[in-house]
């Protein structure tokens, strides 16, 4: 693996470009040829799509603008290119198994193949959302006492002992640590003192990450995000998190969200740069496992059907080329409380299981409301089990997605966000609320009835 | 070529992003003595138009959006300063000061919604990332702005909003600017709490916002 130092040498002595070039000579001329010269096509009635033709060419489409274009490093204005043998040595060398969490805690998250047999991890939590400090602990006990549950990635603070929190100021280190004791303290409470945490999320720039090197907070067995920066770039900030967590010991992740209508155009070549991201982020941040998250230009949510095609397509090219370990997310339009969460959320999730990827989520509202609690993932996982016990092909669950997508693609725009969390939990009990309960009851049976799969 | 099909190639051109012949066809129109000002509102000012019809419904991306503008830009040089010859006035435009905020660096939000105003006559100057409120505030008194749009992906960048219009409050000038706030995090209702006057949930929504405040302020 090409070591940290050469990395950040590479930023210093790499071709210098103009962003602008990088964005639009380099990244959107590349993606829109090598989708062209491929002949790469997104259909929306083969959200998931059985031809394993196609994600081969979106793999070798990946792999080629990861060699051509490289990494962007936005401070120094420089490319840090990666020649075919360390992007490959970066894929022979991906983890394919890790332990996460500790003692009766933990688990083995692996790589996922197509169609596999085998139970998903579940990662719990309101990733991306800001919530408030009052919530956060009962929250993130809601999660944690789901035994279905197997991981955690909750959201962030944006208010910390009544101060809001702005980026790169001290109060982001007492948020992002505040973020882990709160989780810890959840864990000891919900009985899971051991539970792998996927955390600091309040760490926006690298500050808060540097705070939380520390057993106290962050564990060896647990892991934090690094982003790739939209598209192909990163920044000092960036790498220092990577840095400091290759000395610590825990778990770099790439949080790849390419933006689909942005740099990289269309379904199509935002699931090149997909591929692409994931072997450079291997390369550059030498991540340990990556995270899925396409956007909507216009609803963020990973439930769009353009989005899950690119989870599924992208899914199936690295598991049959570069076989790593993949969180896709379940960001959805509808928040908690809503009817319209669930049908996002399962079609979501199917996709998800069924081409190579564990669940995370759910994210609802996009993480812009905290109106999410441990009922709807609880149910996430439900899905995910079952469309796993059952044996679903792509082409099977192709159908049951298409078919779950018309109940909800209308309404994205405008979706029901739901209610708080305390309106939907005891937050004393940290139960569900009668109301909240019969809501899940009933989708429970009628997604059950649509989709054919034993939720129970 | 009559006119209307000369006004139908310009605007076909800034479509494509085809920023010489837009140049080329500009300059035909006015050695024609075609009017420059009906050549800018029928030739390029309609071809934005679809370009902003066409991102909006996924059939075309941000890079097209973005030569797109560049044609414009490239015609309007030519078209321009030929009606302020002809003793036009000058094409008037409301102009919008762009910018992710203090402590952010996520800007394709951002550059969309400075793309789709452009597409649609506003005059935009993008500050680019990682702003500071006082450059935002200090450029939109510079060149007389209209809006002072802020953008951020961050939570933690939101409260930078409310520090903008708390200084613009400070310096006496809060009631100069129309304040438009956005980006993901960003809710209609903290907007609204903040005293921001527009707010949009995605591109499209921030366009039609600013022309709504715009046309609110012109009838008041």
């Amino acid at each position: 693996m090409t070591s940290i130092w050469e990395v950040i040498d590479r930023t210093e002595t790499g071709t210098f470009m103009e962003e602008s070039d990088f964005d639009l000579k380099v990244v959107a001329k590349k993606c829109k040829d090598l989708v062209k010269e491929h002949d790469i096509r997104y259909d929306p009635k083969q959200i998931i799509t059985s031809d394993n033709s196609l994600a081969d060419d979106v793999f070798e489409a990946g792999l080629r603008l990861a060699l051509e274009a490289g990494i962007y490093c936005i401070d120094t204005k420089r490319v840090v290119r990666f020649d075919d043998y360390e992007l490959k040595e970066g894929i022979i060398s991906a983890p394919r198994r890790l332990l996460i969490g500790q003692n009766k805690d933990s688990r083995i998250l692996y790589a996922r193949r197509i169609e596999d047999e085998r139970a998903p991890i579940i990662c719990g939590g309101q990733a991306g959302a800001a919530i408030p400090e009052e919530w956060y602990l009962p929250m993130s006990i809601s999660y944690m006492k789901e035994p279905l549950i197997d991981m955690i990635n909750n959201g962030g603070l944006a208010v910390v002992e009544g101060r809001k929190v702005r980026t790169k100021t001290p109060l982001e280190i007492q948020a992002t640590r505040r973020e882990l004791s709160m989780l810890r303290e959840a864990a000891r409470r919900a009985g899971r003192p051991g539970i792998s945490l996927l955390a600091a999320e309040s760490s926006v720039s690298a500050m808060g990450d540097l705070a939380i090197a520390s057993d106290r907070y962050m564990r060896r067995t647990d892991s934090h995000l690094v982003a790739l920066l939209n598209e192909l770039k990163t920044d000092y900030d960036r790498i220092s998190k990577v840095v400091n967590f290759y000395e610590y010991g825990a778990n770099n992740v790439t949080l790849v969200d390419p933006i689909i209508g942005g740099y990289a155009g269309g379904p199509e070549g935002v699931a090149v740069c997909f591929v692409a991201s994931f072997l450079l982020g291997r390369a550059m941040y030498g991540s340990d496992y990556h995270v899925c998250h396409p956007i909507h230009f216009k609803y963020m949510s990973t439930s769009a059907p353009e989005c899950m095609w690119n989870l599924s397509i992208v899914g199936q090219a690295m598991a049959r080329n570069a076989p790593s370990i993949i969180m896709g997310d379940v960001w959805t339009s509808a928040g908690a409380g809503s009817e319209m969460v669930f049908y996002e959320t399962a079609a979501n999730t199917i996709t998800n299981v069924v081409t190579g990827s564990h669940p995370l989520g759910v994210s609802a509202t996009n993480g812009k409301y905290p109106h999410a609690s441990g009922l709807e993932t609880r149910f996430m996982a439900e899905i995910a089990h079952a469309a796993v016990r059952s044996r679903l092909t792509r082409n099977t669950a192709n159908a049951i997605v298409v078919e779950l997508v018309n109940r909800y693609v209308d309404r994205q725009g405008k979706p029901d966000i739901g209610k708080p969390f305390p309106e939907l939990y005891d937050t004393a009990k940290v139960i569900p609320k009668y109301e909240w309960n019969a809501t899940y009851l009933k989708m429970k049976e009628e997604i059950s009835q649509i989709t054919g799969l034993k939720l129970s | 070529m009559s006119e209307a099909q000369l006004f139908e190639e310009l605007a076909k051109a800034v479509y494509s992003g085809d920023d010489a012949k837009a140049v080329e066809l500009s300059k035909k129109a006015i050695s024609a003595g075609m009017d420059p000002l009906r050549a800018i509102n029928e030739g390029l000012m309609k071809g934005m138009g679809r370009v902003g019809d066409d991102f909006s419904q996924l059939k075309i991306y941000l890079p097209e959006v973005m030569l797109a503008a560049d044609a414009m830009k490239a015609a309007l040089s030519i078209l321009e300063p030929e009606a302020l010859k002809r003793g036009g006035s000058a094409v008037q435009k409301s102009r919008v000061v762009i910018a992710t905020i203090t402590g952010d660096i996520h800007d394709i939000g951002k550059n969309i919604v400075a793309m789709l105003m452009r597409a649609n006559g506003f005059q935009v100057y993008d500050l680019g990332r990682d702003v500071p409120i006082d450059e935002l505030v200090k450029k939109a008194e510079e060149v007389k702005a209209d809006f002072i749009c802020a953008s951020t992906l961050l939570s933690t960048s939101m409260p930078y909003m409310e520090d903008l219009i708390a200084l613009l409050k400070e310096r006496g000038i809060r009631e100069k600017y129309l304040v438009m706030v956005g980006g993901g995090p960003v809710t209609r209702e903290w907007a609204a709490s903040i005293g921001a006057d527009g707010y949009g949930d995605d591109g499209d929504e921030a366009v039609k916002a600013a022309k709504e405040l715009l046309q609110r302020r012109v009838s008041q």
